[in-house]
């Protein structure tokens, strides 16, 4: 093991260094007729307008109902896709080749401009409860959900062809219907392997949400990019929403190593160390593995 | 709800008693016939199993003995001929003019719930602990209350000396305890055959004599068998037929004496020699 300045101190030394520098950039200001207002980036992160909040609910609460409509779409494809019965499988590769061959921003505009347009359909608001869904959110959660669905098809047909097919034998051979061998045996099994690339589409979710703006949906970005238009502070709050998303996909980093953790029980080294099949822990994840048990650094390295 | 009694001993105690198969003939195959692609590996097999009979099926690899037993709770599906269990056509129903339609596989499930199988590699569900993977089945399938299939699992898991291992993940268990619990998994659905296809070709040699114990206890206790197995001890023990087979056909069959003492077949005999 040959020394290296790039211990995991260092590394840490490092990422407090480039704040530091995004810091100083921001507090005092630089070159050109641009005058900085600090305050608008300060204010919009400690004391958020209601429209703030309001958007970073929408964002995280439009992600998490179109990841999870994602998710039941991507389990349905994946079971088309690998029917006996020939009709399912055209009916899902056609659903899979659409969505995932033309563009969201295209989908979006498409379905909720163009089939108004055409007098096709309107999408309605919704009542759930005591919430109104305006009719742009509601077209946004499901037309975003319908396009992760292709995406996660794949992701969810790796994962039930990972399983031994020596456990669809036993559940069968135990007297269990094809549904209760999916639902019991077979999709708890892919889980380990869907969950990672599922943590990844949900990081991006997040961020995509973000496209709804051509619909008019005042998510994050929206109702950012509206202030910045008002006060043209553009520098300061993008650069306060950059801070906000950033927030929470790093908080989604952390909840995903959790789950990936539970999920790994029952696995042939469940007990073993940080870098056992249960995926680097969050400071890995976070600092970078240390030069120590990897020989190579992590952030920062060069 | 009342206590299903586990009460007596043995390992059908703890299910209830014995089983008891609707027919005298338990297994009834006549004429299979299976392709894979060009491969005839079932020619015209026809073998009988009687109600609390054991029978051990013996023949060189790619003889067809494995795809046999899995035809018998259609793992596999057959070209021609028939195969009844408890008097019911496995996996097929019979148009009018007698060609075989694979049945619905709602049906089709329904049918296994009545054969157990243990498999070479014992396939538990990693995902469960050994209750778990016991009781799952027959609260799933059989709708038994949870509380009612904990009591049967524990005492199965008591039955083949593995009670102190009840919330153990198959991988912390050795290959003799992880097949010793798909035995038990089987039995809990309280089937009237079991099915054993090679239950000990993937063990280390001093776990094999631990699950041939269950089997043979099992065997004793009166429930009907059919074993794929080159385990000539067990078979000569408990066997009470031995069927040989070589390249997709029944050479011979008789009692194991006649078998192994007295084979009239000369392919028996070769075989025999190469594995005693």
């Amino acid at each position: 093991m040959t020394a290296s300045p790039f211990t995991r101190l260092g590394t840490r030394r490092a990422l407090l260094a480039g704040c530091l520098v995004i810091l100083a950039v921001t507090v005092t200001g630089c070159s050109g007729n641009y005058t900085l207002r600090p305050q608008f980036f300060w204010d919009s992160l400690f004391r958020p307008s209601p429209a703030i909040v309001n958007g970073l609910g929408l964002t995280l609460g439009i992600s998490v109902v179109a990841q999870f409509l994602g998710v039941i779409l991507g389990v349905f494809a994946a079971m088309g896709k690998m029917a006996r019965f020939r009709p399912f499988r055209w009916v899902a590769n056609i659903y899979i080749w659409i969505f995932r061959g033309t563009p969201l921003l295209v989908q979006l505009s498409f379905f909720y401009y163009g089939m108004a347009a055409a007098g096709l359909f309107k999408w309605p608001a919704i009542v759930i409860g005591p919430i109104d869904i305006l009719p742009e959110i509601f077209a946004g959660i499901v037309i975003l959900g319908v396009n992760e669905g292709a995406y996660m098809a794949e992701i969810v047909r790796a994962g039930i062809l990972s399983v031994d097919p020596g456990q669809t034998e036993a559940s069968k051979s135990l007297g269990m219907t094809y549904g209760q061998t999916m639902r019991r045996i077979v999709l708890p099994q892919a889980a380990r392997v869907i969950v990672p690339p599922l943590g990844n589409e949900f990081n991006n979710m997040l961020k995509t949400t973000s496209l709804l703006t051509v619909i008019s949906v005042f998510e994050l970005y929206n109702t950012f990019s509206v202030a910045a238009g008002h006060s043209y502070a553009t520098f300061e709050l993008m650069a306060a929403a950059a801070v906000w998303y950033l927030l929470l996909t790093t908080i989604w980093g952390f909840v995903q190593s959790g789950i990936e953790r539970r999920l790994a029980r029952g696995t042939a080294t469940s007990s073993s160390g940080p870098s056992g099949p249960q995926g680097p822990g969050w400071r890995t994840r976070f600092f970078g593995r240390s030069n120590v048990d990897a020989g190579v650094g992590g952030l920062g390295g060069h | 709800m009342t206590a299903p009694n586990v009460a007596s001993g043995g390992l059908l105690g703890a299910i209830g008693g014995v089983p008891r198969p609707e027919t005298d003939v338990v297994v009834d195959a006549r004429d299979v016939n299976k392709w894979f692609g060009r491969l005839h590996v079932l020619r015209d097999v026809t073998i009988q199993v009687k109600r609390q009979e054991v029978v051990v099926i013996i023949g060189p690899s790619g003889s067809g003995k494995t795809t046999f037993i899995r035809c018998i709770n259609h793992l596999e599906k057959i070209q021609s001929g028939r195969i009844f269990v408890n008097g019911h056509l496995i996996g097929y129903r019979e148009s009018g003019s007698g060609k075989l339609i694979e049945d619905k596989e709602k049906n089709i499930a329904r049918q296994r719930q009545e054969i157990g199988m243990v498999f070479q590699r014992f396939n538990l569900f990693p995902h469960m602990t050994a209750l778990e993977n016991i009781i799952e089945a027959p609260i799933q399938v059989r709708g038994t209350p949870r509380e009612e299939a904990v009591v049967i699992g524990r005492a199965l898991l008591e039955r083949v000396g593995l009670a102190a291992k009840e919330n153990v993940y198959p991988n912390q268990l050795s290959g003799g305890q992880q097949q010793r619990i798909a035995i038990a998994r089987a039995l809990a659905m309280k089937p009237a055959l079991m099915l054993f296809d090679e239950p000990t070709s993937a063990l280390d040699p001093e776990m094999i004599g631990e699950v041939l114990e269950v089997m043979k206890e099992l065997a004793r206790e009166g429930m009907t068998m059919v074993v794929v197995s080159h385990e000539m001890g067990f078979a000569r023990e408990v066997a009470n037929r031995v069927v040989m087979m070589d390249d997709g056909v029944v050479v011979e069959e008789g009692t194991p004496d006649q078998v192994f003492s007295a084979p009239t077949h000369n392919r028996t005999k070769v075989f025999l020699s190469k594995i005693l």
